[in-house]
């Protein structure tokens, strides 16, 4: 029962009212992206409560009038049932010929990083919680819940029959996964990131030319700013050992990457900052050739735009340059160089890279699988896409997260963690 | 500070984000609602019952609730990040397809219309509606307040329920994806904003 008014009532209206100074144009407001200024969203992102305690809303930190009602995607709260996703792949996907495409398991309810045991389970990290295990059964792929009760485990790495869960701040080890899965016991090998959630989410890049290390991403805990020290940046960590080396600088938000089997070098997709217009900056390809190389981030985007504000001086050409400039809000998330023996000879050592599609952007881009050829020193370098399709009428029905290449058979599997499923293309050359 | 609109159906705006995917049947939800039990509480029309509220105050009226935010709220229910017991395990009884159901039935009803009583505090009212301009609720929850894709519809809704979901939301009593953002937006506002704006909400047609 709301109690009746008293004079504190009054003495709130007038604290409220000398807030009103920037009320909405309310007619016009609604037609129009434009908005008064001070009705956006600006936080400091360079302060410790921001990074510590950010807001629920932190990355709408630099919004600006043009970009307003650029939002993120609020997701399925519930995954893509079989038979309407198998509809929607059949009816959409576009392929280059002799290649085919299939839903391999649906019903997952989030689906990022995919890595194969050495018995050809399948692990599949999510954004939020747990972690799957999908194992074939018959001719039948079936999911399994074997982890739970994590924050945001996107990053996973087999090794050594260990199972590896990158989760925040702490890296897991689940020993014996394989002969552990319904209850796999983990213990904390790694916890030397530091704690922020923002762009905190993590990637594992295997380092198969030293088995046991894993190239780990560390993201900067806001849009743009002068990053916290031990952000913004790559290691090459050692789990078991407890041990890491910073190899690279100035990233800003990096999902994927993975080892060239020709040079042994690492290369790894970059997600460009926000609220700079729907066409630039551009996300980008790096591939690191020197230890210790800085990619520009926040002084310098795509290799030639000075940051209006953290440039700071310095100029775009004391950075290293992106291998490719992948596009704008693209979100470049996995990708690995193609080292099977089932697609044509033309794709050997070629990288798939699996777009997210951005959300800062008014007419959606991304969301699919681009074919990237490129000599091992980043010259010669095309990209084109390879399958397309999950964007009809400007919106998602499906954001690929990750790719993985099967080592049963050479196919190509895709992890979508909207619609929760993971798909597998093949060729036949038919 | 500030949240930003999230989608306006005008046309030089991006469409709403919902469905062009794991789409809803309202008729089979509507035929869940009665077989789980919602009805008892929610109203076969959307619309807390009498008897209902005369054991829990804290039933919410889900008539015109936006299909994703019915849907989210339920899967936040089901996996215990939004803590409630009863709804907990009426919850727990769900599929994937009833929660889809479920949420298309709940937002094909009309808002709640009942006839309005004579205003019993219309300092409240106006003081509520002077305190959402300022906070920008419309922001988020739309220019009358009806939510949108994720986002809960305020307009009509119960006056105890509103007031209750601004404390536990001050008080971080809601925890699940979306809360922070309200805990923000409530943090400067007194009990009496917090009143005045439950009050101003639950009448509006």
């Amino acid at each position: 029962m709301i109690t009746p008014r008293s004079m504190n009532g009054l003495r709130s209206t007038l604290v409220i009212g000398a807030r009103m100074a920037g009320l909405l144009i309310l007619g016009l407001a609604w037609l129009a992206p434009a908005r008064a200024d001070d009705a956006l969203i600006k936080y400091n992102g360079n302060t410790r409560a921001y990074w510590e305690h950010p807001p629920a809303d932190w990355f709408m930190a630099d919004e600006t009038a043009a970009q307003h009602g650029t939002h993120p995607y609020p997701g399925q709260p519930t995954p893509t049932p079989h038979d309407e996703l198998v509809g929607l792949v059949k009816d959409n996907i576009k392929l280059p010929p002799g290649f085919h495409i299939e839903v391999l398991a649906s019903d997952i309810d989030c689906a990022r990083q995919m890595v194969f045991g050495n018995d050809g389970t399948l692990y599949v990290g999510c954004w939020t919680e747990h972690v799957y295990a999908l194992q074939k059964q018959g001719d039948k792929w079936v999911a399994k819940v074997i982890i739970k009760g994590l924050r945001q485990p996107t990053g996973i790495g087999f090794y050594n029959g260990n199972l590896y869960v990158s989760d925040i701040d702490k890296i897991y080890r689940y020993k014996d996964i394989g002969k552990n899965l319904d209850s796999p016991k983990g213990e904390v090998v790694y916890s030397d990131f530091p704690p922020y959630t923002s762009h905190g989410w993590k990637y594992m890049v295997a380092d198969t030319q030293a088995p046991g290390w894993f190239y780990i991403p560390v993201g900067p805990p806001c849009n743009v700013c002068l990053i916290p020290s031990g952000t913004a940046e790559y290691r090459r960590v050692n789990p078991d050992e407890g041990l890491s080396e910073v190899v690279a600088l100035g990233q800003r938000n990096s999902v994927g990457g993975d080892v060239d089997p020709r040079s042994g070098q690492l290369w790894f997709s970059e997600n460009a900052r926000d609220w700079m217009g729907d066409n630039i900056p551009s996300d980008k390809l790096n591939h690191l050739i020197r230890f210790g190389e800085h990619f520009g981030y926040p002084y310098c985007h795509q290799g030639d735009i000075p940051d209006p504000k953290y440039a700071m001086g310095h100029k775009c050409s004391e950075f290293s340059p992106p291998a490719l400039n992948v596009g704008p809000h693209m979100a470049p998330l996995g990708m690995k160089f193609y080292t099977g023996n089932s697609f044509p000879a033309e794709y050997r050592n070629n990288i798939f890279l699996a777009e997210h599609g951005g959300w800062n952007q008014f007419n959606h881009t991304g969301a699919r699988i681009m074919r990237i050829q490129t000599d091992v020193d980043g010259k010669n370098i095309t990209q084109e896409a390879f399958a397309s399709g999950w964007i009809k009428d400007n919106k998602y029905w499906g954001r690929p997260a990750d790719v993985v290449v099967s080592p049963m058979d050479g196919s190509l599997l895709i992890a979508d963690d909207q619609a929760g499923a993971i798909y597998r293309i093949w060729y036949d050359g038919k | 500070m500030r949240i930003p609109i999230w989608i306006i159906a005008v046309i030089l705006l991006a469409n709403p984000a919902a469905a062009i995917a794991a789409e809803g049947n309202p008729d089979a939800g509507k035929a869940k609602a009665e077989e789980a039990g919602c009805s008892a509480c929610h109203g076969a029309d959307g619309v807390a019952t009498e008897k209902a509220l005369a054991g829990d105050k804290n039933v919410p009226n889900l008539g015109a609730q936006p299909d994703l935010y019915t849907q989210f709220q339920l899967v936040f229910f089901r996996k215990g990040v939004r803590k409630n017991e009863l709804m907990a395990a009426m919850a727990e009884t769900l599929s994937n397809e009833d929660i889809r159901n479920l949420g298309a039935f709940y937002a094909s009803l009309p808002a709640p219309k009942l006839p309005l009583a004579a205003d019993s505090a219309p300092d409240d009212t106006e003081l509520g509606q002077k305190v959402a301009q300022a906070t920008h609720c419309n922001n988020c929850h739309g220019d009358h307040y009806e939510g949108i894709d994720n986002i809960g519809r305020l307009a009509g809704q119960r006056e105890d329920y509103l007031y209750k979901a601004l404390r536990d939301f001050k008080s971080g009593a809601r925890t699940q994806v979306g809360a922070a953002g309200m805990a923000e937006v409530v943090y400067p506002l007194g009990d009496l904003e917090m009143q005045a704006l439950a009050h101003y909400m639950s009448r509006l047609r």
